[in-house]
């Protein structure tokens, strides 16, 4: 059981990062800083069923996850029962064939701001969003972000997998917008 | 020639698996393979400046630090509501919450306990009782046209979002008049915003914070804190075991919106 004594030594150096994913959920940061709050009022509640020594981090994102459901829940956009999963908009696959890999990626994603990636990033269904978030920005596991995300880790990698095709769909749409498409197999 | 699969792209991707030797000869393969990598790579670089900054974390020990105790004042945190509280009703409640940072804890302790502030407690602890006969709706629409149809005025009803929301309505009786009374559930836990015709210096609440130019009373019994505001032709009081600033700043909304 954890002492509360500790409670800051142990949730505030992952700050940063719970910040980060309430950005990528809620794609304001305005709305991130009240979300982030939120988790640690409700981490705090729960801190006593802590266990010392655990994954801090993940525990607090999955805290992160929870509170953004019941923000969506709030704002009834989702339905009163509905979960994360479900809110999302049904999103085939998106092919891979060979013909429409970029060649020179790196060149054309270098001319999106930071903004404009991060807002390709929100335009994801929420669990596209939150597992590609968690796996490419935060680098956290499989087992991690099933752990987080409440799905098996397989369903993560397949899971990671769509969210960056549905990624680079996006990205790629507005590159032929700007006149940057560049190269294409 | 078959193609990677997806999930091997994402093993590799990831540095969960070694690249296989498929990849020395599938030059289709290698390009998809480095095209992922250099998503993956401007994603992070995308939040690469992102940071949670001071304040927020300022913000966050004053509401989440494990020292302070339920009733001790907070500084301009709030609850987390998303959308509703505008940048200048924030600063409102920073000034707000700063003037409770000074003025509540001296008076807090100075403060006696009424009888007044000892039948709101009661209200307040009946609200949350099972057994209390109580109109369940988290409507706050409704809960107002209830409360509107019983007591003959349309009371105001705290702003909603994450973290907080309201629970049900009921009728009691305060100094022997009708009052009504709403349960909202706080990210601090449920209070009750008890509605009535009385003055607030009849609550015999003798602590005062100065905000948004209205009165806010504070007071304290049996491990409640308690705030109350004039607003129209009556006075509202939030009562429960969660800080003055908080129940100021849910006051304070009510003020912002306030219907009476």
């Amino acid at each position: 059981m954890a002492d509360k004594k500790d409670f800051e030594s142990i949730a505030m150096p992952h700050l940063d990062a719970v910040y980060r994913a309430a950005v990528a959920l809620s794609r304001r940061e305005e709305d991130a800083r009240d979300l982030v709050q939120t988790v640690y009022v409700k981490a705090l509640e729960r801190f006593v069923s802590f266990a010392p020594g655990s994954n801090a981090r993940a525990w607090l994102l999955q805290i992160l996850r929870n509170a953004w459901i019941d923000e969506l829940r709030h704002r009834k956009v989702a339905g009163p029962t509905v979960s994360i999963e479900e809110s999302q908009p049904a999103v085939a696959d998106p092919p891979h064939p060979p013909e429409t890999v970029w060649s020179n990626a790196e060149d054309v994603l270098a001319n999106f701001s930071d903004d404009e990636v991060r807002r390709a990033l929100g335009e994801l269904p929420d669990d596209q969003r939150l597992t590609l978030f968690l796996v490419d920005v935060e680098g956290l596991s499989q087992e991690e972000v099933a752990e987080i995300t409440g799905v098996p880790a397989g369903t993560v990698k397949s899971r990671t997998s769509r969210a960056r095709a549905a990624l680079k769909e996006r990205l790629m749409a507005w590159a032929k917008e700007m006149g940057l498409s560049g190269r294409v197999r | 020639m078959t193609h990677l699969a997806d999930e091997q792209f994402e093993d590799i991707v990831q540095g969960w698996a070694p690249e296989p030797a498929h990849l020395a000869e599938c030059p289709a393969c290698r390009a998809r393979l480095a095209e992922q990598r250099a998503i993956r790579a401007r994603l992070q670089s995308s939040f690469a400046a992102v940071r949670a900054g001071e304040a927020l974390a300022e913000r966050i020990r004053r509401t989440a630090g494990p020292e302070r105790p339920a009733a001790a004042p907070l500084g301009p945190a709030r609850p987390s509501r998303i959308h509703h509280l505008s940048r200048r009703a924030w600063a409102t409640f920073a000034a707000a919450a700063a003037l409770v940072l000074v003025t509540v804890p001296a008076i807090f302790y100075l403060t006696a306990p009424n009888p007044a502030q000892a039948e709101l407690v009661k209200i307040h602890a009946g609200n949350l009782a099972p057994h209390h006969e109580f109109f369940t709706d988290a409507d706050p629409a409704k809960l107002a046209d209830y409360l509107k149809t019983q007591l003959g005025f349309e009371p105001a009803t705290p702003r909603l979002g994450q973290g907080m929301a309201i629970r049900g309505c009921c009728l009691d009786h305060f100094k022997g008049e009708h009052v009504g009374s709403y349960v909202v559930d706080t990210p601090r836990g449920p209070i009750s915003i008890i509605v009535m015709p009385q003055a607030p210096e009849a609550l015999g609440m003798r602590g005062k914070v100065e905000a948004g130019g209205k009165t806010y009373w504070t007071g304290a019994f049996a491990h409640n804190n308690m705030v109350a505001v004039r607003i129209g032709a009556y006075t509202y009081c939030a009562v429960g075991a969660v800080p003055h600033d908080l129940l100021t700043q849910i006051l304070l909304d009510l003020g912002l919106t306030g219907k009476s």
